[in-house]
């Protein structure tokens, strides 16, 4: 499963985008059911955000969801926090 | 390719309707309500993202042991100071607003925000941004957001929100000079001096006296601001590109404020904050009905003199047509640059 992370926004402006890919990885159970719980409770809508905030886009095999600061849920905090973090 | 994501303020009903009455012409006025003194309370969010979090300053009280609570408390009176001694406005909706900020959110987290209600500050990851209590600047940028939030409440996509976003810078950047008491001559027109990582090339994250110079480093790319039209990027990124093209209407204020001379708090601003409170502007107000919304502010106040005809030569310089009348110009120059893909930083945070 590939995970893909595009932040957008923030007092900076400054885009930044990762991606992982969760074969081989031993913590690939927990990543696709964080994955698999965003796909669920996310839309591929515009998100309520708030100036300066973040957007984040999350794609994962093809299917993309939006989402803002500071309204995320846990396990979109987690996914996005581990995605930029350690993909590439 | 997909839509921008646009933000919509979560507003109540009142606010809803003082959102209706200002916008009408008179129906803001400067002097309202509210105490001459701010009624600050710092939160601490100890690394969570759960706003507001623990009580840690209440207003009046001594300095707190941790510098990013007292930098914060300063900054929000730095901001309420400038607002109420150079425009008499109480607070950031002119009737007193209590102003709340909360630090340490998150972990490392690179960034600062106004969410409506309260300002959030980040730590910074300390490999790019650092401490973003750190510039006053910062601080009244975002405390800013809230005072276009309750006044021309211009729209956060496209060029309406790169204009929201030079109103924060422009007022972020007064705030600053207005604590330090500097002239236009001596200010340095940076955003964000100090949030920088000492490890990044660059003196700030935007110039507004030299936009697109603030940085240029391996890891966060180039200061990607145009200072006219002839740089306008057209970009679905960062809800159309509001941190990049807001770099020309800073440079206009900019060009306003450092012709004029003096102290931007004074005219500059004035006229500045006559646009922004004033009724007059809609709030999907593009470049060009900004410029000509500040020519008419510079008129109303200033008459048809030196104010009027230096904020007409501003708005040309950077490529926007300002004049009441004015249709001659097209409405962007061209040709729009295209932000390529492949141009945006990889990594940062
Ligand atoms: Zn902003």
């Amino acid at each position: 499963m590939r995970i893909a992370v595009t932040r957008t926004g923030g007092f900076a402006g400054i885009t930044r985008r990762a991606e992982l890919d969760t074969t081989g990885r031993p913590d690939a159970g927990r990543l696709h059911a964080l994955a698999h719980e965003v796909l669920t409770a996310s839309d591929s809508g515009t998100p309520v955000g708030v100036p300066d905030g973040f957007v984040y886009e999350i794609t994962v095999d093809g299917r993309t969801v939006r989402c803002a600061d500071p309204h995320l849920s846990g396990a979109q905090r987690k996914l996005i926090q581990q995605v930029l973090k350690e993909g590439a | 390719m997909h839509l921008p994501a646009r933000y919509t303020l979560e507003l109540d009903a009142a606010h809803r309707t003082r959102r209706r009455i200002g916008a009408l012409p008179t129906a803001v006025p400067d002097t309202a309500t509210g105490p001459d003194h701010p009624v600050r309370t710092i939160y601490d969010a100890r690394h969570q993202q759960t706003l507001p979090g623990e009580k840690v300053r209440a207003e009046g009280a001594g300095p707190a042991k941790d510098q990013p609570v007292n930098h914060a408390y300063d900054g929000l009176g730095a901001t309420f100071t400038l607002y109420l001694r150079a425009y008499g406005r109480h607070s950031i909706d002119g009737r007193g607003l209590p102003l709340n900020a909360s630090v340490h959110y998150g972990q490392g987290y690179n960034n600062a925000f106004w969410d409506g209600k309260q300002m959030v500050f980040g730590d910074g990851d300390g490999r790019i941004f650092q401490d973003f209590t750190g510039s006053v600047d910062v601080i009244g940028h975002e405390l800013t957001h809230g005072v276009t939030q309750y006044t021309a409440n211009l729209e956060y996509f496209g060029q309406s929100g790169a204009l929201n976003e030079s109103v924060s810078d422009v007022f972020g950047s007064v705030i600053k000079q207005y604590a330090l008491r500097q002239t236009v001559d001596q200010a340095d027109w940076l955003i964000g001096a100090d949030v920088l990582a000492p490890g990044i090339h660059g003196t700030a994250l935007r110039s507004m006296k030299a936009p697109g110079t603030a940085y240029d480093d391996p890891t966060l790319g180039k200061d990607p601001q145009p200072a006219t039209m002839d740089g306008y990027v057209s970009t679905s990124q960062d809800n159309g590109g509001v941190h990049i093209n807001s770099g020309i209407p800073n440079h206009a204020f900019y060009l306003v404020a450092a012709a004029l001379g003096g102290h931007s708090w004074e005219r500059a601003g004035q006229i500045w904050y006559d646009t922004l409170t004033g009724g007059a502007l809609a709030s999907d107000a593009d470049f060009a009905a900004f410029a000509r919304a500040t020519a008419t502010a510079a008129q109303t106040r200033y008459g048809d003199g030196e104010e009027y005809q230096t904020v007409l030569k501003a708005w040309s310089q950077v490529g926007v047509p300002a004049a009441p009348t004015g249709t001659a110009l097209p409405r962007q120059a061209s040709p729009q640059q295209q932000a390529p893909e492949g141009a945006q930083p990889p990594s940062q945070g």
